[in-house]
Order: C-alpha cells, then sequence, then structure tokens
C-alpha cells in the first residue's frame, strides 16, 4: 500500500525538467486529481501526531477541510485522544475551535494538561436546537477564524451534509461529526470515517482505527494505535 | 409664598458701618423651621460697594457667624427682592450686558471619596444641575452653573434653588452621601466658588459687592500649600482682605502669579475659563407603520432605515457604540424588546443589519407589529482600523479580530448567551469547580496574555468529558460494572479537601477501562457508603 505513495518522489527525483513541467501543470489545477498520488497533489494533511494513522491516510494525515466523520459505538472511546495533536496545532496557529453540542461538559484542566489553550475554545451547549447547532456549524466554516469544527449529530441526511462539506470546503476549514452509529451508504461528503474499538481484550491501551473511506484511498485500511501513551497506564 | 413656609421670617438689611453713601439691598431672609432657634440661619450679606478698600469690612463675627451657622443641618434659603434694589446704576449696566451670575454648590462630602469616584460623583451631580442651567462646569468638589439666564424662567432664585436642591438631594442620597452641601451665588465663577468652599451661602448680585463679601472669608478659603498658609499666617494675613491691604506686586513675587489671578478672576478681574458638563449624546428613533405587521422580514427594510439614521448620527459624532436597544410595540401588549450588545464596538450599518436579522429570525412576537424604535445610550470614541501599505490583500491581526468579533456576536445573538460559552480553569481542588463556563464577552484573548496557565491544572491526568452528575457504578462479585466491566489501570489519586465548605470532597479517583474500551475516571467514596462513582471519560 505503501508503494503508490512513496512513487512519485522517487519519480521526480528522476525526472528532468519536461516531466517536472508536467507535474507541474498537473498540480496546478485543483480540480484534477489523481487517485495514486494523494499527497503529491496538494493534498498535504495535517499530520495526525500517530505515525501509524498517518501511514494509511492518504496525504498522510488529516485532510486540511471539508468534512470528516468520526464513528464509535459510544462516546469515549478515544475518539478525542486522536484529535488531540490536531487541535493543538489549530490552536497554535491562532485560530478558534468550536465545539458543538458536546454529550459532556468539556472539561478545560484536561484541554489546558494536553497544552491547548481554552482561551480559544468556544462551547455551543447540548441545549441548543440541532437547527440552531448546524447553522453555528456553517458558520463557522465560512469565518476564517474557526480552525476545527467538532460536533455531535448523531444522525444528519445526506443533504446537510452535503451542504456542510461544500461550506468546509469553501470555508477551507475541517469539520469533524462525531457519530455512533455508521452508515454505510453515508452519502459522499463524508471522506473519513474511523472506527475504534480494542483490539485485544486484555490489552487495553490500544484502539483499532479504520479508515473506512478516504479520497485516494481504495479500500479500508485499518491499524492499531495507542491512544493513551502520553498518559501512564 | 414665603408666608407658606417658613416659621420665622426675619428681614435684615445690612447697612455699611462706614459708608453711608453707600445703598444696601434690601433683603429678606427666611428661616428655615429645622435651623433652629438659636441663631438666624440666614446668610445672605450683600454689603456695599467702597472704593477704598481699606475699612470696608462687615464685622466679622457677625458674618461668618451668620453664615457658619447654616452648616449645621440645614441649607438657608435666601431671598432677594429685585424691585427694592435702589443702586439704579448697576441696575441699568446689568439691563445692559446681563452679566453672568454663578451659582457654586461645594460637596465637602465628596472629599472622602477617591479621585475616580468623586468624577463619576459630580458628573451625576452634574447631570441633574444641568435641569437649572445649561452651563454647569466642574470644579474641585463643586459645580458652578450659571444662573442669570434661567432666572427669568424659574421665577427668581429662591423658586431656582428649591428645585436644584430637590434633585440634587435625591441625588447625593441615592449615592449614599449626607444630602447637605453649600452654594453662593456671584457674579464670578471663583468667587462663588470661594464663598461656597467658605460655607457661606451667599447671594451677591453686583460686582461691586463682591470684594467686601470675599474680604471677611479666611484664607483658608484659598486651599492653599500648608507652606503658603504658614507665609501667610507669620505675615499677620488672617483674612482675604489682608492681601489686599498689601501690594499686588510684591504679593506676586512672593506666592507666585497663580495666587493673584486666583485673587483676579475672584474679583472678576481676570478671565476664566471653565471645564462645562456636556450631556452625554442619546439616539433614539421610532417609526410607526402605517399597518400592523405580522413578518418580521418586512421589518427588516424599516430597521435598515433607522440604523442608517443611527450610523449618521455615530459617523458625525465620530462615536461607536456596542448596545443598542430595539422595541417593538404592539396593540395592547407590553413591547418586545430585543437587546444587542456587541464585544466590541462599531458603526457599521451591515454588521448592525446583520445582526438584527439574526435576532429576529428567533423571535416570535405575541401580536403584530405597530411601531419600532431604537434607543441607543451608550457610545464609545470611535477607532478606525488601519490596514498597512505592504499587505497584498492578506488580512491583518485587526481584521481578523474583527471578523472573529463579528462572528461570536453572530452566533451569540442566534443561539443566545446561555448557549455559547468560553471554558477556563479555575484553581481548584475539587474536580468539578476546576473547569468553568464563562461569557464569551469577557472571554477574550486579551485574558490569555499569561498563556495557559499550566500551574492552575492538576498534575495526574483529568479526563476531557466530565459528567455533570457522577453516574453510581454497580458493583457485583467484586467486580465494577458501568455498562460492562470495568478494571482499573491506576490509581489511587485522593482528593481530600473543602472540609470547610458544604461540598465537601473525600474521594479517591482511579484511571479504568471498560471492556468495550472506553476509558474511565472513576472514584470511590471515602466515607458513607463507599459507592463507586462514575466522573468522566477520558475520550
Amino acid at each position: 500500500m505503501n508503494s503508490y505513495i512513496s512513487a512519485p518522489d522517487s519519480l521526480q527525483a528522476k525526472a528532468g525538467n519536461a516531466s517536472g513541467h508536467i507535474d507541474q501543470l498537473l498540480n496546478s489545477n485543483p480540480n484534477l486529481w489523481r487517485g495514486c498520488d494523494m499527497a503529491g497533489q496538494g493534498f498535504h494533511g495535517h499530520s495526525t501526531g500517530f505515525s501509524q494513522l498517518d501511514s494509511i491516510l492518504p496525504g498522510k494525515g488529516w485532510p486540511q477541510k471539508g468534512l470528516m466523520e468520526v464513528i464509535s459505538p459510544q462516546w469515549g472511546m478515544g475518539e478525542l485522544q486522536l484529535l488531540l495533536p490536531l487541535m493543538r496545532s489549530v490552536i497554535d496557529s491562532g485560530k478558534w475551535i468550536l465545539w458543538i453540542s458536546p454529550p459532556h461538559s468539556v472539561y478545560a484542566p484536561a484541554l489546558v494538561q494536553a497544552g491547548i489553550d481554552t482561551n480559544q475554545i468556544l462551547v455551543v451547549k447540548i441545549d441548543a436546537s440541532c437547527k440552531d447547532a448546524l447553522w453555528s456549524m456553517e458558520k463557522a466554516f465560512q469565518t476564517e477564524n474557526c480552525g476545527l469544527v467538532l460536533a455531535w449529530q448523531n444522525w444528519l441526511p445526506g443533504t446537510v451534509l452535503r451542504r456542510l462539506q461544500l461550506a468546509a470546503d469553501t470555508g477551507n476549514t475541517l469539520g469533524v461529526i462525531f457519530k455512533k452509529n455508521e452508515c454505510k451508504h453515508s452519502p459522499s461528503p463524508t471522506r473519513l470515517q474511523i472506527k475504534e474499538s480494542s483490539l485485544q481484550k486484555d490489552h487495553f491501551s490500544t484502539a483499532q482505527v479504520t479508515v473506512l473511506k478516504a479520497r485516494g484511498n481504495f479500500r479500508s485500511l485499518s491499524t492499531d494505535i495507542d491512544l493513551y501513551s502520553h498518559q501512564l497506564a | 409664598m414665603e408666608e407658606t413656609k417658613t416659621s420665622g421670617q426675619l428681614s435684615l438689611a445690612i447697612p455699611s458701618k462706614d459708608s453711608p453713601e453707600a445703598t444696601s439691598s434690601q433683603m429678606t431672609a427666611k428661616k428655615t423651621p429645622e435651623a433652629g432657634a438659636s441663631l438666624s440661619s440666614a446668610s445672605l450679606l450683600s454689603s456695599n460697594l467702597v472704593l477704598t478698600c481699606v475699612d470696608t469690612q462687615i464685622d466679622p463675627n457677625q458674618a461668618t457667624g451668620v453664615g457658619l451657622a447654616g452648616i449645621g443641618k440645614s441649607v438657608a434659603t435666601s431671598k432677594i427682592n429685585d424691585n427694592t434694589s435702589s443702586d439704579s446704576n448697576s441696575n441699568s449696566n446689568s439691563k445692559k450686558s446681563r452679566p453672568s451670575l454663578w451659582y457654586a454648590i461645594y460637596f465637602p462630602q465628596l472629599g472622602k471619596l477617591d479621585d475616580l469616584q468623586q468624577k463619576d460623583a459630580l458628573t451625576d451631580l452634574a447631570a441633574k444641575a444641568i435641569s437649572v442651567s445649561s452651563t454647569v462646569s466642574f470644579h474641585e468638589l463643586a459645580l458652578v452653573c450659571e444662573i442669570r439666564s434661567s432666572l427669568g424662567y424659574f421665577g427668581g432664585i429662591n423658586l431656582l434653588h428649591d428645585k436644584l436642591k430637590g434633585v440634587l438631594s435625591t441625588a447625593l442620597i441615592a449615592m449614599d452621601q449626607p444630602e447637605h452641601f453649600f452654594y453662593a451665588s456671584s457674579p464670578t465663577v471663583s468667587g462663588s466658588l470661594l464663598l461656597a468652599r467658605a460655607g457661606q451661602n451667599k447671594l451677591v448680585y453686583q460686582k461691586s459687592n463682591l470684594r467686601s463679601a470675599l474680604g471677611t472669608l479666611p484664607v483658608d478659603v484659598l486651599n492653599l500649600s500648608k507652606e503658603q498658609n504658614r507665609r501667610l499666617y507669620n505675615m499677620g494675613i488672617r483674612h482675604l482682605k489682608d492681601i489686599w491691604r498689601l501690594p499686588g506686586d510684591g504679593i506676586r513675587k512672593r506666592f507666585g502669579s497663580e495666587f493673584m489671578d486666583q485673587l483676579n478672576k475672584a474679583l472678576g478681574k481676570a478671565q476664566e475659563p471653565t471645564l462645562n458638563y456636556l450631556p452625554p449624546p442619546t439616539f433614539s428613533s421610532s417609526y410607526d407603520l402605517p399597518y400592523e405587521l405580522e413578518n418580521l422580514d418586512r421589518l427588516l427594510p424599516i430597521v435598515d432605515e433607522i440604523i442608517g439614521q443611527l450610523c449618521d448620527f455615530l459617523t458625525r459624532r465620530d462615536l461607536s457604540t456596542s448596545h443598542l436597544m430595539f422595541s417593538l410595540f404592539h396593540e395592547k401588549r407590553s413591547p418586545t424588546c430585543i437587546e444587542i450588545s456587541l464585544r466590541q464596538t462599531s458603526r457599521s450599518s451591515t454588521h448592525f443589519l446583520l445582526l438584527v436579522e439574526t435576532y429576529f429570525h428567533n423571535l416570535t412576537i405575541p401580536a403584530a407589529v405597530i411601531a419600532i424604535s431604537l434607543v441607543v445610550n451608550q457610545f464609545d470614541a470611535f477607532f478606525s482600523h488601519t490596514d498597512s501599505l505592504l499587505l497584498d490583500g492578506r488580512p491583518d491581526a485587526t481584521s481578523r479580530e474583527n471578523n472573529l468579533n463579528q462572528f461570536m456576536e453572530q452566533l451569540k445573538a442566534r443561539l443566545g448567551d446561555n448557549y455559547l460559552k468560553g471554558i477556563s480553569c479555575v484553581a481548584e481542588h475539587r474536580p468539578e469547580y476546576a473547569s468553568a463556563c464563562v461569557d464569551i464577552n469577557t472571554h477574550t484573548k486579551k485574558n490569555s496574555i499569561k498563556k495557559y496557565t499550566q500551574d492552575k491544572v492538576a498534575t495526574r491526568p483529568r479526563p476531557i468529558w466530565l459528567l455533570e452528575k457522577p453516574e453510581e457504578l454497580v458493583e457485583k462479585n467484586s467486580r465494577l460494572y458501568h455498562r460492562k466491566a470495568i478494571s482499573i489501570i491506576s490509581g489511587p489519586e485522593r482528593i481530600e479537601t473543602a472540609w470547610w465548605a458544604d461540598h465537601d470532597v473525600r474521594r479517591d479517583y482511579y484511571i479504568a477501562q471498560e471492556v468495550s474500551g472506553s476509558r474511565l475516571w472513576i472514584y470511590r467514596e471515602r466515607s458513607g457508603e463507599r459507592r463507586w462513582f462514575l466522573h468522566g471519560y477520558f475520550s
């Protein structure tokens, strides 16, 4: 699986001026993309902070923009640990993170422990109506100050997802939707689904992360990640 | 009018002792009931003009005695009878040029406050005093109003004083201050101030009478430095009239020109610039609809027009605002009020309109709207944002900040204050109090100058989700169950604190793992039934 990701590097090293020019032309148009080469086409992702996950994600990391679904059978499976490095880099770049209707109260000391400045975090409480939550999500995508939008919505119709996807794409923002149940025929806007489950019953600290669908991946890949490595086990 | 109010009335004409040629204005002073019977609290003096200043004085005992009697509780009301003034010369003068009459109000009780509080208090009082005069100026612990122009309107100085006393007393009581104050009126600002500061509630109508009225005041009223007071004392000077006996040049050399200027101003020989009170601007605009409107979207063009007026108003005065109050009026119902408060002051009509639109979107009105009004009371100076020269179209920090503020205001307008919160750490050992929701208006980047405060936070791992109410765990066959079986990974971390408060905490915290894969933060009570609780998800 790694072969087609590393291929262009070796190609470029060999290539002369002419093929470099062709690459440049190919890369200049964002609407033209080749499935075999995501990393070389401007889909440079944010590193996830987990090397195993980076290696199975196209673009070697989280996508820069668009909508992402994270599916876990229940809340609290480690889905936020997975995103902590991303949150840290967003905050460090001076942008804000909007949390939309998180299921429990967000605990500031934990975020500070993870090196996240809580002064750049906004929380829309869970008792806000779903319509308002989606509205604020779309608005957040449209402002340049929001670097990341986290939303907890169990079921959203395809048209809504599509609309959010468009907003996130045009606003250059990454939106993460946390879901409990997997919907196999979830419409196209979803780029990435990450499923977690404990691999071994006796060894708790690892979680299985599966990339069900991502632009640039042809089949689902999965890996085991130690999510709580920074904490004492 | 006097007869109805006063208990005892005395009419005193104070003739000048040694200048029989000068006429004395006749005046009546009334004694207020509170003053007690000891002495007439009337303190009205209008002494006479004498060109040779040496001997022109009223017996100081008499003068100060009369004046100070009023200090205790009551404020004497004075009355002057204009018609009886036989000083035809100065009367005609006043008709020609209408010299101003300054009414000084001295509040010694404000001296206890600090500078800022004094300023606020004086501004509040000036806002009340503006009801009798268009010119109110600020002085040390005192206000001075120009009242010549309003004497005719209020029907004399007595009625004017009654009105002023009423509003100022209520204002002082509202400030938790004693309600008494001293006042004096004379043709010069400084003269009135000196008289008021001496506690002599006097009225001096003619500029020519000022000198003798001021002459009897002790030098303390000049508010001199300790050193200057000492020197004056050593020179044998006790009253202002003693200073006037001395040659002006010498005084100027010894005490500086400021000192002489003050005296000259008091006598009306020098100009007195004053710092006048300007009432704060308010904007209010309303629109009566020709027909009832149910649909708020149809109201937006009218709102647009009103906001346009507001922005014109702001631009003309170079102001911006952060607080708008819309009221929608209904037939037979109380009006619906919409308060729009902004994170940052603004005067952009598009931004205002967008916010109103967002507010309208969530608004349910009880009945059709028949009128709409906008009131704005709070204004700030307008600071425009400058774009840097070499920007290349990239947004700079200030415009990003602006965008952020506009975004937050819009979110707040739609969701309401209660649903949009920031979070922050609190230095507290009890886990449930260590994180706080804060209002986004106070939650700005400026708070984070300290950067995130690692020292405020516990060193042991904390969960990202904290349950508002801990869930009790089931213990079966010496195993813990939440939804599935739980096994403890690490712990305990003992938190035992706040025994002095109502919600004391005595717990052992553990990090545990559920079979399904969730990592949990659980605790066991150290007292009572020693039950187990789930308190958070590490997620």
